[in-house]
C-alpha cells in the first residue's frame, strides 16, 4: 500500500448478501452512491469482468453530467468487486479525470457484513505535480482555504 | 520561480471574482458541462467563456471535449496540496461507505420482502 492508497472499512448490520444487493441492483445503487440532493442515474453496471460501469448525476432537476466511467475488473458475488476508471467496457483504455482502482470486498462478520474500499490511486502523477509546486510551501494550501473562504458568498 | 510566482498571481487573480468563485464552487462537487456552469448566470456565453478561460489559464480548472460538449472539472493538485486531495478522496469514499451502510439497514434489512421491487 502506498501513501496515495485509501482503505475504508466499515461495518454493517446486514448479511454480505443484502449488501451485495444494494453495489449489484442499479435501483439500489442509484439511492446511495451519490449524496442527496443530487441525483444519480446508472447507465451500466455489468457486473463481470470487462463489463461497463457508468453513472450520471444531476442537480435540481438539469441534465445528467458524467460522474464515473469505468471497467469491472473482478466480481465474486457476493464477495468481493473490483473496477477501474483507466479503462471503459471491455477493456478499451480510458483517459479519466481521475485515475482508481477500487476493490470493495464484504465479508461475514458477527451478525453483519465487513465492507471495505480499498482505493489505489496513481500515486506517481499526483505527487509529482505536488512536487513541482513544493517551492510554495503550501500554497495550494492558502488557495484551497481561500476557496473555501469564498464558497461562504 | 518566476513562472510559479506568476501561476500563484493568476490563480489569486482567477479567484478575485464572484462568476469565478461559483464557477469553482459549483466544481467541487464533481465536472460539468459548460451550459450547466452558465446556466445560472445572467450574463452571455461569450463573456462567460471570458471567465472560463482565465480559471482554466491558472491552471485552477482543465476542461475536455466529449462529442459537442465541453466539460470543465477542478484540478485539484493545484487547489489542495496531496495530502488534502487525499482527504477528499477519503472523504468520498466515506461518504459512500456510510450512505450503502444506511441504505442497506434501513431499505435492505429485516423485512423479506423489501428486495421485491
Amino acid at each position: 500500500m502506498t501513501s496515495a492508497d485509501l482503505k475504508i472499512s466499515r461495518f454493517i448490520k446486514a448479511p454480505p448478501a443484502a449488501v451485495w444487493r444494494a453495489w449489484s441492483d442499479p435501483r439500489h445503487f442509484e439511492q446511495w452512491w451519490i449524496p442527496a440532493p443530487i441525483e444519480c442515474k446508472v447507465v451500466k453496471l455489468d457486473l463481470r469482468p470487462g463489463g461497463g460501469f457508468e453513472t450520471l448525476m444531476r442537480e435540481g432537476g438539469g441534465e445528467f453530467q458524467p460522474h464515473v466511467e469505468g471497467c469491472f475488473l473482478e466480481i465474486v458475488p457476493g464477495e468481493r468487486l473490483s473496477f477501474t476508471t483507466s479503462l471503459i467496457e471491455g477493456w478499451r483504455p480510458a483517459e479519466p479525470w481521475l485515475a482508481v482502482t477500487a476493490i470493495m470486498t464484504f465479508t461475514p462478520e458477527g451478525d453483519g457484513t465487513r465492507y471495505t474500499a480499498h482505493v489505489l490511486h496513481r500515486n506517481e502523477t499526483e505527487s509529482r505535480k505536488h512536487d513541482e509546486m513544493g517551492f510554495y510551501e503550501g500554497w495550494g494550501t492558502a488557495i484551497a482555504q481561500l476557496a473555501r473562504l469564498v464558497e461562504a458568498d | 520561480m518566476a513562472n510559479n510566482l506568476a501561476l500563484l498571481d493568476s490563480a489569486f487573480h482567477a479567484l478575485a471574482d464572484p462568476t469565478r468563485r461559483a464557477v469553482i464552487s459549483r466544481l467541487r462537487s464533481g465536472p460539468a458541462s459548460v451550459g450547466e456552469l452558465a446556466r445560472p448566470f445572467a450574463i452571455g456565453l461569450p463573456t462567460f467563456m471570458k471567465h472560463l478561460r482565465v480559471l482554466e489559464d491558472s491552471g485552477l480548472i482543465a476542461s475536455g471535449k466529449t462529442g459537442r460538449v465541453r466539460t470543465c472539472r477542478l484540478e485539484p493538485a493545484r487547489l489542495a496540496d496531496a495530502e488534502a486531495w487525499l482527504a477528499e478522496q477519503r472523504a468520498v469514499w466515506e461518504g459512500r461507505a456510510e450512505r450503502l451502510s444506511h441504505y442497506v439497514e434501513n431499505h435492505l434489512h429485516g423485512s423479506s420482502d423489501d428486495d421485491e421491487r
